[in-house]
């Protein structure tokens, strides 16, 4: 299930929080004298209908996160029974991180990997788990894919989710979670289970046991949430439009103007989206009593490639710092390995939004700029005027969303071709029709991508307190309604990460 | 001692109270307002409630046919999608869902046509031609975004209609005469001859035409102060309509043009399945759809494989291979043929032969919009068995 969707809207989100809210977190059933059964009433219900939700996208692959979530339970309670065993910890992580590294392996680099040896080596292996899912399909008639290997949706999610749990409490930076369904509520809590943020254990370690949802708290999620339906709705679905046309053209016949009109959209689309669930997800955390770590900043504001990564999907990097990038001896080792260091790290993070190339060379391009920007560059730009440093990085961030989103390095590279006029013409007259139909929407696109409204909302609150106060449910309202007239017509409503 | 008070913030209260209720209100209006199967506004089936099994959960049909059910019975879906509408033309956008909204009528967007599919229906024609020694006409007519093309967005992409033809005219074989009927199209522009709220042209388009093609064909068209016009179909909403919902152009009038005391139709017998016998009517108007939405399906009914018309009028015997604009060009024969029947290359899988006896025809006509030429790929069945 998506979240700009009716069904969810409509139905599964005011159905399952109006039970959770008057739900205690707690039942005592009493089982004759002094005995009772506590039942974590509201961790088992985020468990019941995060398995609903997940399994309303990926009803056979569900499987997988269940199977998944039982290894990283067990090895937890492995960890914490051998708690004077080194040795058998060790193996308890070294499962777990194995198992999740393998999940992803499978269902999401295996036709990757095996296109290119069979591309590099001439050969013609059939991927095994393409074999595997025609045997099934022979039995069952599932009807699972038996051309490409399909990925579960949220899998680079969840498994970084689940390994967060086993690292750290080797590290004995977290305690043991006893509690299954509390470790599996943790693992399906739907708001953050298919598209982020990446919250890590640590994060939630203490509301899993014990939270407090009250009017306060419900009101803030509900004006998150709006405010990411809108990002996602009004904002990125239309000017998306726009990208899904141009990139659907011939590259040696557009012209320059078309082109980057087309990957502007595309730049503004992607962080409307990404940014727009990242909200709801927070949003609807804060509903249910969690407090999820933020994952955006205006990241189109920064004044270098650092900067922006500081400030983009913050969660994703966060994790990558902590469970690759430190272990690996961080900045501490010298220049050699940290310039080693940060090129595993950059591969990596490139590699986890897709398995192609592109992904691969998107990421590098993000760690050699990082580097140069290290070794010097960095300092250069901070003493530039702060209006050359931002369009720098941002331009910077438009050039790699051409090698994220054309599918291929060879169209990526007749797409740049194209932006430096190889079309032919600067502009024709598909850029000005593309231009003045949505000049709006492009401009709307480049306030809302600054800390405008922000301050706006921050000098009402301060001065002006009651006239802030009732403007929040006025938005919620308009937001509402709004989306729902765009989403009950929605002829174009994409979800955007089923590459991740 | 007084217990302190807990004040009540009554913005936040407002807004979960207003979140939820929306929520909750449109949920449940959604479920128990009456539900339509056919959305006759937008002109399509809606989603069935999905039967549950096991196998529609594990591919998946089971959750996106619910979804479909929910977005296409939501309570008030109509009201929703016109004020999507409303909002984006009054923010200055003239598109919605592929077609050009105008300022006095609403137009196909038509993006640039495919060649390599366009000369496959080109061949074939050429084919059925030279295997028939009949002679076939090919009437190709321009629609109201080319006809009007002038009025469009600035840039606003279009195919070139009147380059297509004469595309398709210059590539057809000598065998084929072909009937060019832009210029009178576009030299009436001024006059009804497009409707503004749907795809098709009205009967005086249709008239113009059947005019303009006589000397070729043939025949001496009987003029227009000879015809009754009846308004027959008011309000008039077409396709282009469903697909916008757009209240700001003006809706149409649908047009019967009556000859009194000429030769008359006898007979109208409609083939809506193969291996069934003939439906048989009386008269080429169908009216109990002017009081539907679809109006335009008075003009011999939806689109079928074959319709034959007979009339009391001597003439020779005419194969119409058309889409739907011949519906309302066809009643205007009626007074130079005995005998006309219409066929629909969607609905005809084999040789054409098989299904008729073309040899029995004195003429056949290839009648045709541009727009739907352009994408066509059932044309390219004549070449069936030549």
């Amino acid at each position: 299930m998506v979240f700009s969707s009716l069904t969810f809207l409509y139905y599964f989100l005011p159905i399952v929080l109006i039970v959770y809210i008057f739900l205690p977190n707690r039942i005592a059933v009493p089982l004759g004298k002094e005995k009772s059964l506590v039942i974590p009433a509201r961790n088992l219900l985020i468990l019941l209908t995060g398995f609903f939700f997940y399994a309303w996208g990926e009803p056979f692959y569900v499987v997988i996160m269940l199977f998944s979530t039982l290894i990283d339970y067990t090895a937890g309670r492995m960890m914490d029974k051998f708690d004077d065993r080194p040795k058998i910890r060790t193996i308890c992580l070294i499962v777990s991180v194995c198992m999740n590294i393998g999940l992803l392996a499978v269902f999401k680099y295996s036709d990757f990997i095996f296109d290119t040896v069979n591309s590099v080596f001439g050969t013609d292996i059939t991927n095994p788990v393409i074999l595997a899912n025609r045997a099934i399909n022979d039995i069952y008639n599932f009807g699972l894919s038996e051309d490409k290997v399909a990925l579960p949706i949220g899998i680079s999610f969840y498994t970084f989710q689940s390994m967060s749990y086993t690292i750290d409490l080797y590290l004995r930076k977290i305690k043991v979670q006893k509690s299954f369904i509390g470790f599996t509520s943790y693992v399906t809590l739907f708001p953050q289970i298919v598209a982020g943020p990446i919250v890590r254990y640590e994060d939630v370690a203490a509301e899993i046991e014990d939270r407090k949802v009250n009017i306060g708290k419900i009101s803030e999620g509900i004006a998150k949430f709006s405010k990411g339906l809108a990002k996602k709705v009004l904002l990125a679905n239309n000017i998306g439009i726009i990208w899904t046309e141009v990139k659907a053209m011939d590259y040696s016949q557009i012209s320059a103007a078309t082109a980057w009109l087309g990957i502007l959209a595309f730049t503004f689309q992607i962080y409307f989206d990404f940014s727009g669930y990242s909200d709801m997800a927070v949003g609807l955390g804060k509903m249910l009593g969690f407090n999820f770590p933020k994952n955006f900043d205006h990241p189109y504001l920064s004044k270098s490639v650092s900067e922006f990564w500081r400030r983009w999907h913050i969660t994703l990097g966060t994790w990558f710092r902590e469970y690759v990038y430190i272990p690996l001896g961080g900045n501490r080792r010298g220049m050699a390995k940290t310039l080693r260091n940060l090129l595993i790290v950059w591969a990596l993070t490139g590699l986890w939004h897709g398995a192609s190339w592109n992904f691969v060379v998107w990421g590098l391009y993000y760690g050699i700029l990082i580097i140069i920007e290290r070794v010097g560059f960095g300092k250069i730009l901070e003493k530039l005027p702060s209006a050359v440093s931002m369009l720098y990085t941002f331009l910077i961030t438009v050039f790699g969303w051409v090698l994220f989103d054309t599918d291929s390095m060879g169209k990526a590279w007749q797409f740049f071709k194209a932006m430096f006029g190889a079309g032919g013409s600067f502009a024709d007259s598909t850029a000005k029709y593309i231009f003045s139909s949505n000049i709006l929407i492009f401009i709307i696109c480049i306030f809302a991508s600054t800390t405008i409204f922000g301050k706006l909302a921050a000098f009402l609150r301060k001065k002006k307190r009651l006239i802030y106060a009732y403007a929040v449910p006025a938005a919620v309202v308009c937001v509402m309604l709004l989306c729902t007239s765009y989403l009950v017509d929605s002829s174009y409503n994409p979800f955007l990460y089923f590459r991740f | 001692m007084l217990k302190k008070k807990k004040r009540l913030n009554l913005p936040n209260l407002i807004t979960c109270i207003a979140f939820f209720g929306i929520l909750i209100f449109m949920a449940v209006m959604t479920i128990v307002l009456p539900k339509q199967d056919f959305l006759e506004m937008e002109n399509k089936y809606a989603e069935k409630l999905p039967k549950f099994s096991a196998k529609a959960v594990f591919n998946r049909t089971y959750m996106n046919k619910t979804e479909n059910y929910i977005s296409d019975h939501f309570a008030g879906r109509i009201g929703w999608i016109k004020a999507r509408t409303v909002l984006e033309t009054s923010l200055g956008k003239r598109e919605r869902n592929g077609i050009y909204i105008l300022d006095d009528r609403l137009v196909e967007k038509i993006p640039e046509p495919d060649y390599s599919s366009v000369d496959k229906a080109i061949a074939a024609i050429n084919k059925f031609a030279e295997g028939n020694d009949i002679p076939v006409f090919t009437m190709i007519v321009p629609t109201s975004a080319e006809i009007y093309a002038d009025e469009l967005p600035e840039n606003a992409p279009s195919a070139d209609q009147k380059e297509f033809i004469n595309y398709v005219y210059r590539n057809l074989s000598r065998s084929v005469n072909t009937i060019d009927v832009y210029p009178v199209m576009f030299s009436n522009r001024d006059d009804y001859i497009y409707y503004r709220t749907d795809h098709h042209w009205t009967t005086k388009g249709a008239y113009l035409a059947y005019a303009a093609a006589g000397k070729k064909m043939g025949y001496d068209p009987v003029p227009l102060e000879l015809f009754d016009v009846e308004h027959a179909g008011i309000d008039f909403i077409g396709t282009f309509y469903s697909k916008t919902l757009y209240d700001g152009v003006e809706k149409d009038i649908m047009d019967i043009y009556h000859l009194n005391g000429e030769y008359q139709v006898t007979e109208v017998a409609v083939t809506s399945d193969f291996g069934k016998d003939p439906e048989i009517y009386e008269s080429m108007y169908f009216r109990e759809y002017l009081d539907k939405k679809d109006k335009y399906a008075a003009f011999l009914g939806t689109n079928v494989p074959i319709v034959e018309i007979k009339s009391e009028n001597s003439g020779g015997k005419l194969l119409i291979i058309k889409d739907s604009y011949a519906h309302c060009y066809a009643p205007f024969l009626t007074q130079h043929y005995s005998d006309i029947t219409l066929v629909d290359m969607r609905y005809i899988n084999m040789s054409l032969n098989k299904v008729i006896d073309v040899s029995g025809y004195d003429q056949i006509l290839i009648l045709y919009n541009a727009s739907s030429f352009m994408t066509d790929t059932d044309i390219r069945k004549l070449g069936y068995g030549q």
